[in-house]
């Protein structure tokens, strides 16, 4: 075996690049060239020649994961006074698939220097057929678990099963798998490869140090069942997954008085039997890869707000006050429990209004996997604050899931609120920015203080052209403006036209000229009467029809007020009056004063008729 | 006749709404700001008003932290009195305090100086000032129709007619100003935020928020609710209660 384990060694020395420094070499073995699918390799990385050892990076490998490792040994020896020291690191590694498979080379740092392991080829064969060594970590080498298409291959009397409760389910809808070893005596057992499923979000049932054991009886042997594993699994795509298998290695009590069945005729062979190898045998078990078919969850009936729980649930949210002041931070809680999917609940958008600033909430998930579905709590924890007073109304939650076991979609809704909010004091301004130097030296000072004289009132609502002054003056002015208009057409028209002034001024002169005839009745002197008579009514005719004033006689101004259209009665007494005043003029003598007040009342009478009619 | 009469109603009433004004300024002196609230809250109930008691009425809201009303109440001081110093300062002060700061777009220069130009002066100043053209106008057009006034009648006519076009000129400002200040368009919003709504109906989509004494413009007012557009320009519906006109 040693012999064997040493042919294999491919040991590979690296000559330093740099000069001066100190030889090391490494190498890079495999404990066997070719393997099954199901088995297991020990990759081993060499290094001598120095005592500061670097670190080695894990080998890389697109056929191989690394189960375990790596363990490290170092020694030194001392020759002659010669030191050698070596290290070794192994990593057990496991291969994915079958063909030949290569580990990358490993490289190491040493000394400003390179140092590279070459690459190793591994031919790793199908693990149905028997691999060409048995795993150096046994001392008694036992097949690999076969794998069956169907059924496990029963040897030694113990196997390994995945068990589902059904192959097809929605996506997200939990899925327990039990790992369950049927055994009819198993010392002891070491889970060599845990189970793996891609596409599913896994989550570990909690294992028990021993498991319970019941008694089951297939295909007619009776078996103890112990449940290694249980693991809950929630499809995160849709179609066909699978869930890979679980291997362990067992113990196996070895039998000397064999039972004879169609299993045990395979091992039925001498070397089994033989004594020298003891009492127990390792026999390496693996359960079979279950396919499970993840259906999309029905379309129909979905809401819009489904965020992708699968399960069952129920929300209830909490708040820490209804009564706040304007600013003032408040913590909502939304709670989500039950079972499902809990690591894929998002919650939906709150809906709250924009004068609540709302921080990103605070989520916090909790799987319990203790009983027998994994069940869980998601709290979302928001913290708002109100930046406006009065009622803030928090909208209820609706929150939609998928019932796989209704096959429909349910929503569950927790309860809004109505919180009271308060006004902040004014006084705060915040720490508002945008305010040029002059508004903020403005925003320190205080408000200008009121006026205390009484104002002049006036209605609400009433302007300037509701007061007297405005229209008094304007009308006043206008008419102002108006009338000296008129005064100035007045004058004009007088002093252009001398006919329109005689006219205008007819009348006051004959009266000037009757007072001149009073004042000398009065006086007595009766003689100038006649004359001063004749010419206030002859004058004012004259004036009146824009006669040539001097030499008018009564002939004349008879005429001139027939050609008026004066009224013949009046023009009849005008030229009686007249005349007798013209008789007194030429013959004197006959006026007394008696007959002179009479002539002067007479004149008067005339001139105002005269005023009418022309 | 009518203006006689209407000059004299309210001077019997003076005395009592002069009572209820010290009556406020000593609540305010004496830091009982509610107390001076409704003191003035008197005055104005009996359809009488003044800068005064405006301003004082702005300063007491103020005091005690509704600045909506303050600025409302600053507002229609400084619409009676556009020249005050304290009334501006104060509703300058006020509006620095309010939460919504938005951005002017620029103006037009044109309608910017307009604006200057108008609001110069009140529409009692405007009005003084037509008068007192007109009425100097009027006077030198009576003096020039009445007296020869020789070697100056040319110079006088010529001051005459620029003296009737300066008071053609104040037309405008003075009808415009007069507009400014009776137009019920503009707004001061009182509740502390209002959402606006991009329709009339409760549930509407959400447009923006204003704040407690923003000044918005009034469009339309359809029931419950007011059409407001803020001074860059953006627009929707909020509830008419949620505002007051100026």
């Amino acid at each position: 075996m040693k012999a064997r384990l040493c042919r294999l060694i491919i040991p590979i020395v690296l000559f330093s690049l740099g000069a001066g420094a100190a030889d090391i070499s490494i190498s890079a073995s495999v404990d066997r060239d070719a393997i099954a699918l199901d088995e297991v390799l020990t990759y081993t990385v060499t290094i001598e020649g120095t005592r500061d050892f670097p670190d080695v990076p894990p080998p890389t490998s697109d056929g191989f994961v690394i189960i375990s490792g790596p363990s490290q040994s170092s020694s030194i020896q001392i020759v002659n006074g010669a030191v050698s020291a070596s290290k070794t690191i192994q990593w057990r590694l496991a291969p994915t698939r079958t063909g030949r498979q290569t580990i990358e080379p490993v490289e190491i740092k040493y000394r400003r220097k390179r140092y590279r392991t070459p690459a190793i080829t591994v031919s790793v064969g199908d693990s149905r057929k028997q691999s060409s060594t048995p795993p150096a970590t046994s001392s008694q080498g036992a097949r690999s678990a076969p794998r069956a298409s169907s059924k496990a291959v029963i040897q030694d009397g113990v196997f390994l099963r995945a068990e589902v409760p059904k192959t097809t389910i929605y996506k997200g809808e939990e899925l327990t798998v039990s790992f369950n070893l049927y055994f009819q005596n198993v010392r002891n057992y070491a889970p060599q490869k845990m189970p793996d499923a891609k596409g599913f979000w896994t989550e570990a049932f909690p294992e028990k140090r021993n498991p319970t054991i019941s008694t089951t009886v297939v295909d007619g042997v009776t078996y103890k069942k112990a449940t290694l594993r249980r693991l809950a699994l929630f499809p995160t795509t849709t179609g066909d997954l699978i869930i890979d298998p679980m291997e362990i290695s067992c113990e196996v009590p070895v039998r000397r008085q064999r039972r004879r069945s169609v299993f045990d005729d395979f091992f039925d062979d001498p070397f089994f039997n033989d004594p020298f190898f003891g009492s127990t045998k390792t026999v390496h078990v693996r359960s079979e890869p279950v396919t499970i078919h993840v259906k999309e969850l029905p379309a129909a009936g979905c809401p819009s707000d489904f965020s992708g729980a699968v399960g069952n649930f129920v929300i209830e949210s909490q708040i820490d006050t209804l009564q706040t002041v304007q600013n003032q931070a408040l913590t909502l809680r939304y709670t989500i429990s039950g079972s499902g999917n809990i690591n894929a609940i998002r919650l939906p958008s709150l809906n709250l209004p924009a004068t609540v600033e709302v921080f990103e909430p605070k989520v916090d998930r909790k799987v319990n996997n203790q009983g027998k579905s994994i069940r869980g709590t998601v709290t979302f924890e928001y913290v708002l604050i109100p930046r406006s007073s009065g009622t803030l109304r928090i909208p209820a939650l609706s929150f939609s899931y998928f019932d796989p076991a209704g096959a429909r979609y349910r929503k569950v809704t927790a309860s809004g609120y109505r919180v009271d909010v308060r006004a902040a004091t004014v006084t705060d301004t915040g720490s508002r920015s945008g305010f040029n130097k002059e508004e903020i030296s403005l925003l320190g000072s205080d408000i200008r203080f009121i006026m205390r004289d009484n104002p002049r009132w006036q209605p609400i609502g009433s302007s300037v052209f509701s007061r007297p002054w405005f229209w008094i003056f304007n009308l006043l002015a206008l008419v102002v403006a108006g009338g000296s208009l008129a005064v100035r057409r007045w004058m004009d028209q007088m002093a252009r036209d001398s006919l329109f002034a005689r006219r205008r001024r007819a009348l006051s002169r004959a009266q000037q000229t009757l007072k001149q005839a009073q004042e000398a009745f009065e006086q007595n002197e009766i003689g100038q009467l006649a004359g001063l008579l004749e010419r206030a009514v002859a004058g004012f005719v004259a004036d009146r029809l824009g006669l040539p004033s001097g030499g008018l006689g009564p002939q004349d101004v008879t005429q001139a007020l027939q050609r008026a259209r004066a009224d013949a009665e009046l023009v009849t007494t005008v030229g009686n009056f007249l005349r007798q005043l013209e008789e007194e003029r030429f013959l004197p003598g006959q006026l007394n004063p008696e007959s002179a007040s009479e002539k002067l009342q007479q004149a008067r009478e005339i001139l105002s008729k005269l005023t009418k009619a022309i | 006749m009518i203006l006689v009469i209407s000059l004299s109603v309210p001077l019997a009433a003076e005395s009592a709404l002069d009572y209820h004004f010290q009556k406020g300024n000593d609540a305010y002196l004496l830091e009982q700001y509610d107390e001076a609230i409704r003191e003035y809250q008197i005055v104005l109930q009996n359809g009488q008003e003044s800068a005064e008691i405006y301003y004082n009425l702005g300063n007491a809201y103020y005091k005690t932290g509704q600045l909506g009303r303050a600025i409302l109440n600053y507002e229609r001081a400084h619409r009676l009195r556009p020249k005050d110093e304290n009334i501006a300062f104060n509703l300058r002060l006020a509006n620095l305090r309010v939460r919504d700061r938005i951005d002017i777009p620029p103006e037009f220069f044109l309608f910017r100086w307009n604006r200057a130009l108008v609001s110069a002066l009140s529409v009692a100043g405007w009005a003084r000032l037509l008068t007192l053209l007109i009425v100097l106008t009027c006077l030198l057009f009576a003096l020039r129709q009445l007296l020869n006034l020789g070697i100056l009648s040319r110079p006088a006519r010529s001051v005459m007619l620029i003296l009737g076009l300066a008071a053609l000129l104040t037309l405008y400002p003075l009808l415009q100003r007069y507009a400014m200040t009776t137009n019920r368009d503009y707004g001061i919003i009182l509740s502390d935020s209002s959402k606006s709504l991009a329709a009339p109906q409760e549930g509407s989509t959400e447009l923006f928020i204003v704040h407690e004494g923003t000044k918005v413009q009034v469009l339309d007012q359809d029931n419950d609710w007011s059409k407001i557009e803020l001074i860059d320009g953006k627009q929707g519906w909020i509830p008419s209660g949620d505002l007051e006109i100026i």
